[in-house]
């Protein structure tokens, strides 16, 4: 599963704690790295993700469906799943300040989880605001 | 000439300050098991 998580476009570093259960992906410098891609080849490696978890720098958005997205890059954002935290960031949207934050972007529903279940689109939750700037 | 110095300061100061660049910095996952 290392191995093919390394091999992934945008991977700089993969560690695998085998006690915890824990992955930890570190994005090359750019940070231009896909997590949807990310979690379909760790299931394409045969190894099932009960969570994931991001974190990012970027700004609050209203796309034009009228949802809240955080832009990581011009052509990378991601719908916040409403919430608390989500709707304190609200009044930020369009505005310049940039925001650092903790989400989790995917969690296992119950019973056996399929590849072709995997979603391709993730929704954001915020977890926890780390900077505004 | 201390406009020129200005615009040029400030250029300068533009380049250098650190800025929040909009990227994904960490990814975890948590991994049960064999599919």
């Amino acid at each position: 599963m290392k191995q093919h998580l390394q091999r992934q476009s945008g991977v700089a570093n993969v560690d695998v704690s085998l006690i915890d259960g824990k992955v930890e992906v570190t994005p090359k410098e750019d940070g231009q790295i896909d997590p949807a891609q990310l979690l379909k080849a760790t299931y394409d490696s045969g190894v099932s993700v009960a969570e994931l978890d991001m974190t990012a720098t970027g700004k609050v958005v209203k796309d034009s469906t009228g949802d809240f997205v955080l832009q990581v890059s011009p052509n990378h954002s991601f719908v916040l799943v409403q919430s608390d935290s989500a709707k304190g960031l609200e009044p930020l949207a369009d505005s310049s300040t940039t925001i650092t934050a903790r989400g989790q972007l995917y969690k296992k529903s119950g019973g056996k989880q399929k590849k072709a279940d995997v979603p391709t689109s993730l929704k954001l939750l915020i977890l926890e605001v780390q900077k505004k700037e | 000439m201390y406009r020129r110095s200005f615009g040029l300061l400030l250029l300068a100061g533009c380049l250098f300050v650190p800025r929040l660049q909009a990227q994904i910095k960490h990814i975890e996952m948590r991994v049960e098991g064999m599919t």
